[in-house]
């Protein structure tokens, strides 16, 4: 019996006994203590494989512990206990057993040492998590989850295929850094952009995330694409392509999230942007980079998943989260629109918050490597975080124009979910020490220098001017009822009427011909039915005279012949 | 920056201590006096270049200011981008119905939905 202890096993134990326990509040410690095991059975653990065993001469490790792999095993425990607090009023058994499950899978793949189990796990990821989609109960979302599902399970059947082929080029299949080169690289690659969203594979995310149900939303916003980009900082540090990806991915979604009018997916836009920060950073693949790319995960998920619960909250009190039909909302629920503030000033760089200190190395990174384009691009990027989701977004739903609805305020217990995340992101954000100490290179930088900091003051000044200006003066785009077409479009409506096309093409063609050859068929039948018919010369019964009267005159010609 | 104020159900006094404390957003003059307060804020930090020794990646960095110029440029022109974007990418919401959520509403057994009498 091999050993199989790793923190996903925890999970996945506690999401196979949670069916069985009495709804309520049982179920729901039980979901906030889980993480806090998992940290327990790596944490003083020294780095190492563990758990390691032969399955049909391939060797699988389940627990790598490296400080790669302990820093996001801790970031998503954490995540985990939040998002599990503020589920806290969620009754449904699928999003509980899904939501552990989910985060087992994350986990898992986090310490897989090598890429059969990471395969797995995630599968498990994409199986997992789509029913925090499904939870939602309609038929919206069971298509969105359908295409999700599509996508997810592509992404793991392209990483699949990858090992296979990396695994006879190499005889193993250790997860290390690899190079591009081979099919097998490339198809690994592509699985990891496609859950990392990369430029043109990033549809998915903006279509199903805003699908799921208000606390699904949050826990799917953390795991996926975090996971992804570990995966990258462990498989390609480094790789140059990754440089003008990351680029182009901080860039597009900034004018998207500046129009789209449903709040959580102007945050998955805003999410999809600051991805590309981090893929920047695993493309740079020096140390400082490396360890921004790293920092940058852990304070995205905290200021991510801060928003995306303040909106969670909005939309648990009103029903919607529609930016046109949301305003005012600071006077009845303060709380939830202090949080929002937090976590945009976090997402926007403010000095003293998390994200001042993340995106700073990254920036720095990009300094140090003349990278001067995509230097310009990031700090593009940065401006429009602060434009999009520090500005626009609290601005729509807590002030701008009244709404008229006066909900209460968020629960108690998102609103101590909340705290602790917006208690995170000013920890990180104060001591940035902690923070740096874990991360997995040891390199010495200060954040907090005269130059940064003024620089930075002076940059969100001047935007948050330039915001005022643009509103005042119209330029600034109204939330409008509406949808944004997407890369999606190429597979909800081209391939879609490509699709009906298609099919409409070969059904004519088959009526068509079908309709030619049963004609031709009705004539020869009806041609012989006329010659062998019961009334057809050839089926006629004749009388007995003729016959005679015919063997008489034979019998009259062999006579003749014969005398002659 | 502020909308039309509809009659309240209460008076401010019932409001979260917090909520009271930013009536003020809503306030056309006050909230110009803000942006007034801002441009100030910007014009010392601009200035501000000219007194610390700036440590820079690139040259373009040298230029005072550079940071506050850059930023202003690039919300105005990011804003202006976008909306010209939207004449071409936008849909109503029922474009891709019955297969998307947005032409449904939010399903009311997941919400907590309550509303304050202040």
């Amino acid at each position: 019996m091999p050993e199989l202890l790793t923190p996903a096993t925890l999970y996945i134990a506690a999401a196979i006994l949670l069916p069985f326990l009495p709804k309520g509040l049982l179920r729901q410690i039980v979901c906030v203590l889980v993480p806090f095991a998992g940290v327990a059975v790596f944490w003083s653990l020294p780095p190492g494989t563990y758990s390691s065993f032969n399955l049909m001469g391939l060797h699988v490790g389940l627990m790598q512990i490296d400080d790669l792999s302990r820093i996001f095993g801790l970031i998503f425990s954490i995540a985990a206990v939040l998002a599990a607090i503020y589920a806290w009023h969620v009754r449904d058994t699928i999003q509980q057993v899904a939501g552990l499950l989910y985060a087992g899978s994350a986990i898992g793949a986090v310490f897989a040492a090598d890429l059969v189990s990471l395969f797995v796990f995630w599968e498990g990821t994409a199986i997992a998590s789509v029913f925090l989609i499904w939870a939602r109960r309609t038929e919206g979302a069971y298509a969105a989850g359908m295409r999700y599902l599509i996508v997810q399970i592509s992404s793991g059947v392209v990483l699949m295929a990858g090992v296979i082929l990396l695994y006879r080029e190499t005889g193993s299949v250790a997860f290390g850094a690899m190079e591009l080169g081979s099919l097998a690289t490339w198809m690994i690659f592509i699985a990891f952009g496609v859950k990392c969203a990369f430029p043109l594979l990033h549809n998915w995310m903006h279509d199903a995330y805003p699908s799921a149900t208000v606390s699904g939303t949050v826990i799917l916003s953390v795991f996926t694409t975090k996971l992804a980009v570990y995966a990258l900082l462990r498989g390609f540090p480094g790789t140059e392509l990754l440089i003008y990806i990351g680029a182009a991915m901080a860039l597009f979604p900034v004018f998207f999230a500046l129009l789209e009018n449903d709040l959580r997916r102007v945050l998955t836009y805003s999410l999809n942007s600051q991805l590309g920060f981090m893929v920047v950073g695993a493309g740079i693949g020096t140390p400082l980079a490396i360890n921004g790319a790293v920092a940058h995960a852990i304070c995205s998920i905290l200021y991510q998943a801060l928003l995306f619960m303040s909106i969670g909250a909005v939309l648990y009190r009103t029903g919607t989260a529609r930016a046109s039909a949301l305003g005012g909302l600071y006077r009845t629920m303060p709380l939830t629109m202090f949080f929002c503030l937090l976590g945009g000033a976090s997402i926007s760089a403010f000095p003293l918050l998390s994200g001042f200190v993340s995106k700073s190395l990254i920036l720095s990174a990009s300094g140090y490597e003349e990278y001067f384009y995509v230097w310009l691009i990031l700090l593009f990027a940065s401006i429009g975080a602060f434009v999009h989701t520090g500005l626009r977004l609290p601005w729509l739903a807590f002030f701008g124009s009244d709404s008229g609805k006066r909900p209460k305020e968020a629960p108690a217990h998102m609103n101590l979910a909340m705290g602790l995340t917006a208690l995170l992101c000013a920890g990180i954000g104060g001591f940035p020490a902690v923070l740096y100490g874990l991360l997995p290179n040891d390199v010495a930088y200060e954040p907090y220098t005269l130059s940064h900091i003024v620089t930075q003051l002076q940059l969100l000044a001047f935007v948050a001017l330039g915001f005022a200006m643009c509103v005042r003066f119209g330029l600034l785009a109204k939330p409008e009822r509406g949808i944004l077409l997407d890369s999606d479009w190429i597979y909800r409506k081209f391939f879609f009427a490509l699709t009906i096309g298609l099919y409409r093409l070969v059904n004519g063609t088959w009526k068509f011909s079908s309709r030619i050859t049963l004609a031709r068929l009705d004539r020869f039948i009806a041609a012989i039915y006329r010659t062998h018919g019961p009334q057809g010369p050839l089926a006629r019964t004749w009388p007995t005279g003729s016959m005679v009267l015919w063997m008489a005159v034979l019998l009259g010609m062999t006579l003749v012949l014969a005398y002659i | 920056m502020t909308g039309p104020n509809p009659p309240r159900a209460g008076s401010p006094a019932r409001l979260p201590w917090l909520s009271r404390h930013l009536l003020w957003t809503e306030d056309r003059i006050k909230v110009r006096r803000l942006v007034w307060a801002l441009a100030v804020l910007c014009t010392g930090l601009a200035l501000a270049d000219f007194f610390y020794h700036k440590h820079v990646y690139f040259e373009i960095e040298d230029i005072p200011g550079f940071y506050g110029i850059y930023g202003f440029i690039m919300c105005v022109a990011m804003a202006i981008a976008a909306k010209v974007l939207r004449v071409l990418v936008k849909r109503n919401e029922d474009y891709y119905a019955p297969y998307s959520v947005e032409s449904e509403e939010h399903p009311e057994a997941d919400l907590g939905r309550e509303n304050t009498h202040a």
